[in-house]
């Protein structure tokens, strides 16, 4: 018995959700506030609940099915007869799909239930779920279409929500009276352009080479005319396959790029967090953004025929190291301007586009296993820090209530006046939230503004593990997992990946080693700032613990994070391995064998047809001592520079000024502090000011692309579009009016006029007749 | 037996009655005359399509002139009709303040 006829349903679940709150949400919401809220925000997580559970009997089903892939096909999508063109929608049900449905709709399902707490007393309720039950929708469209075109659908769906979810408070505008939401919605909307036209480009190459973009077509395909040698042509001239295949996988890295926020495109991942945190920790940490990892496992076998064939960019890099190569390097600066921001949502960013270049390094690299483990175990983790810090966010807004209604407002914002630096945006934002969310409430708090607070600034917070005690524990348990302490989920994950570079690419190894140092580091000073010390703002010291529709999720990530690991623990793995070995139907199941059935390069691999780096999975003592060194140094240091600091929310951040007496307490230490802490914060604060903002942000996507865009569109608009296209409309249509002028003058409208014109026409015709005949 | 007509003159006369008319159609103001002129034109056809059956034996040509006479007459009944009731609107027969169909 299996259930794969179910399949559909997790498509049509979250349509029937989003149809429903689409259309009647609103008035369910304004009819009666409190039952309206909770009716709306239950049926889209119910909705998602019902798609995680289907996906639960999906993967139930593959196991009763030996794991093979199946074809659930919904309807021919585009049919041309005559040209026997056919594409089929259809779904493909394996175990990579299945893998991520279950984190899609799993952590999706949580988050719901979370958002229900966090957007309560939002005017646009409804709005916000019906976005949410529809990313769902296209996400299981992307992760289930069975070709590479339903998965483009997906893949721009969830682009089209995900902007549509930044710019969920649009009509907010920051102090500068910028509509900051808005601009980075359309970011993301433009840097996800980029990367799309790379997608595309590689379809239309994948199409024209194998005539299909069924996955069941291409890959195959694609072997086959390895092994043979086979020239792709294109018109007059012949391609080797591997070339064509270099360009593909490369167009898609593009697509990564985009997706996933990668280097060089990374830069619309932090201004999203203009959107609710819910949507940050769905889409922006633990869904949409893996889309790009993804693609890249999916396409297996393309990247593993252009490492085996040893087709190289201009003879400079084949294109699967270059994916390792952007991945480690964008974890590795990722991490570093993590370091410099004061937003507690912005330094969760930098650290999603970090762990998101360990699982494109990972991919690129072959360790395609690793990259999903490091996918789920993050998905966890990092929705959990989300939540987290929406809790965070929650409270802090919940204390600066408090103050307003007790009267001692403005007045005890202790150094109130530090300059939000890159938080202010999403900040102001907020506020303005929180000036909606009152009026909701019914108390009008305008002056809250004048103290230039910010809930998200981490300068303003301190003390919060006292105030809230829950929020911190799971906050602790996902920060720790982040920065990979034994045995929490990311420790496995991400040992995984560096064993498989320290055995295979060494360099890549060192870049992602350091990367890991500086996560630890980063998430250190996180939590010192945010919960221990003294509070700093009189609102941390009147934060309150978030409601248990709010925290219920929380833990209950907490706990998939603590056990997370063991969806692929070494050990663990090696004896199911061996009690597949002797179990005929081979039941036992960890990730590495689970996947391996979706993964056909792995099997290619070992026919000897592909040279695909493979590690086994094992805890190696070095590398487990090298990952657990790195973490818990990170975590040290982080500590000391940290520790009771900053005292005040004006006072510099601990890394960029030295008190004197290290240099007599701790010799080493201050050398370190003075020699190298200085220099290095320079080097963080420039690579985060400069080449970051004012080069990246600012210079390369405000001035080079944004321009370039803007007089592109200014030109098609006015020039082409107003003159040319425009000019040959209504030139048609002038032309068609002087004609008719003219045409007219010959209606006299005197009979004796048409009669004429019938003589000379019957004479006209008998003379020709006559000639004719003649 | 009368003596037979060289079959040119019966041609001649045709032609000179059909421009008659023609010219008739094309110059005059009067609908009345207008009318009579086509009748003309009709009236030099039947001519040569008798002649032309007597000339060559055949009694097609003479049938058809029936025709031609059945259809002028629904013609004239048409015609006439028209014209009065053009009279009873514009207090004239004038073809040329008969003009509203222009452009």
């Amino acid at each position: 018995m299996n259930t794969f006829g179910l399949a559909p349903l997790i498509l049509i679940l979250p349509v029937i959700g989003l149809l429903l709150n689409g259309l009647f949400g609103r008035r369910f919401v304004e009819a009666n506030p409190a039952n309206g809220e909770r009716l709306t925000g239950w049926l889209a997580s119910l909705m998602t609940i019902g798609a995680f559970l289907v996906s639960l009997s999906l993967f139930l089903s593959l196991l009763a099915h030996g794991f093979e892939p199946i074809i659930v096909p919904l309807f021919n999508w585009i049919d041309i007869p005559s040209a026997g063109f056919l594409i089929n929608w259809a779904m493909q049900i394996d175990t990579l799909s299945v893998t991520m449905m279950l984190v899609v709709t799993g952590v999706g399902a949580l988050i719901h239930i979370y958002a229900i707490g966090y957007m309560h007393g939002d005017p646009d309720f409804s709005r916000f779920f019906t976005y949410l039950n529809l990313f769902i929708f296209f996400m299981l469209i992307l992760v289930s279409g069975s070709s590479y075109l339903v998965m483009f659908v997906g893949w721009e769906g969830v682009g089209l929500c995900s902007y549509l979810l930044i710019s969920f408070w649009w009509a907010r505008l920051d102090k500068n009276g910028v509509p900051a939401n808005a601009n980075a919605g359309r970011k993301a909307m433009i840097m996800n352009r980029i990367g799309d036209f790379g997608v595309i480009l590689a379809m239309i190459l994948l199409f024209w080479t194998f005539g299909t973009l069924e996955y069941t077509g291409v890959f195959p395909s694609a072997v086959e005319m390895f092994e043979s040698n086979h020239m792709v042509a294109f018109g007059g001239l012949s391609v080797p396959l591997a070339t064509v295949l270099t360009a593909v996988t490369a167009l898609f890295l593009l697509g990564v790029a985009g997706k996933s926020a990668q280097i060089p495109l990374y830069t619309w991942l932090p201004d999203a967090m203009a959107g609710p945190t819910p949507v940050s920790a769905l889409i922006h940490a633990a869904t949409m953004v893996t889309a790009g990892v993804y693609l890249l496992v999916r396409s297996n076998v393309l990247y593993e025929i252009v490492r085996t064939s040893g087709a190289t960019i201009l003879g400079l890099i084949s294109t699967p190291d270059l994916v390792a190569w952007v991945g480690a390097l964008t974890a590795f600066f990722a991490a570093l301007i993590a370091f410099s921001q004061n937003d507690i949502k912005k330094v969760l960013a930098y650290s999603t586009v970090s762990q998101l270049g360990f699982m494109v390094a990972a991919a690129g690299s072959g360790a395609y296993v690793a990259a999903m483990f490091h996918l789920v175990t993050h998905a966890f983790f990092k929705a959990l820090l989300f939540l987290g810090s929406g809790s965070v966010i929650h409270g802090m807004e919940h204390g600066h209530h408090h103050l307003a209604h007790a009267g001692h407002g403005a007045a005890q914002g202790s150094g109130g006046q530090g300059s939000a630096a890159h938080g202010s945006g999403t900040g102001a934002a907020h506020l303005a939230a929180e000036a909606d969310a009152n009026q909701v409430h019914g108390n009008a708090a305008s002056d809250e503004v004048a103290d230039g607070f910010d809930p998200q600034d981490m300068r303003y917070m301190g003390g919060l593990r006292r105030r809230m005690p829950t929020t911190f524990i799971v906050y602790l348990i996902g920060s720790l997992a982040l920065a990979g302490i034994i045995p929490l989920a990311g420790f496995w994950s991400k040992d995984e990946i560096l064993l498989h570079d320290q055995t295979y690419a060494t360099p890549i190894f060192i870049v992602l080693a350091i990367a890991a140092l500086g996560t630890a580091f980063y998430v250190a000073r996180q939590l010192i700032m945010v919960f221990f010390g003294k509070p700093r703002h009189a609102a941390a010291e009147h934060a309150a613990e978030s409601p248990a529709l709010m925290t219920t999720p929380l833990v209950v990530l907490a706990g998939l994070t603590v056990l997370g690991g063991l969806l692929n623990l070494p050990y663990l793995t090696r004896a199911m391995a061996e009690a597949n070995h002797n179990h005929p139907a081979g039941i036992f199941l960890m990730l590495e064998s689970w996947l391996e059935h979706s993964l056909a390069s792995f099997a290619l691999a070992e026919e000897g047809i592909l040279a695909l780096p493979r590690t086994p999975v094992y805890l190696s003592v070095l590398v487990a001592t090298i990952s657990t060194a790195l973490a818990v140094g990170g975590l040290l240091l982080g500590y000391l520079v940290y520790r009771g600091r900053p005292r005040t929310s004006s006072e510099p951040d601990r890394l960029a000024r030295t008190p004197i007496w290290w240099w007599v307490v701790l010799p080493l230490n201050s050398l370190y502090m003075k020699g190298f802490v200085p220099a290095f914060n320079r080097f963080s604060v420039w690579l985060a000011d400069k080449v970051d903002w004012a080069f990246w942000h600012d210079f390369v996507h405000d001035r080079v692309i944004r321009d370039i865009f803007v007089t592109g569109a200014d030109f098609s608009a006015n020039v082409l579009d107003a003159q040319g296209v425009d000019g040959l409309v209504n030139g048609a249509g002038k032309t068609t009016q002087r004609l008719a002028r003219g045409l007219r003058l010959t209606q006299t409208g005197y009979a004796r006029t048409y009669a004429l014109a019938v003589f000379l026409g019957a004479i006209g015709l008998l003379v020709y007749f006559l000639l004719m005949a003649g | 037996m009368p003596s037979a007509v060289n079959i040119n003159w019966y041609i001649a006369l045709s032609s000179i009655l059909f421009a008659i008319g023609a010219l008739g159609v094309l110059l005059r103001r009067n609908a009345i005359i207008l009318f009579m002129s086509v009748e003309l034109m009709l009236n030099s056809a039947n001519l040569l399509f008798v002649a032309f059956a007597r000339h060559l034996g055949n009694l097609d040509g003479q049938v058809l002139v029936f025709f031609v006479i059945t259809v002028a007459a629904a013609e004239v009944a048409v015609g006439l009709a028209l014209i009065v009731a053009i009279f009873r609107t514009k207090k004239s027969i004038n073809i040329d303040e008969i003009n509203l169909l222009k452009g």
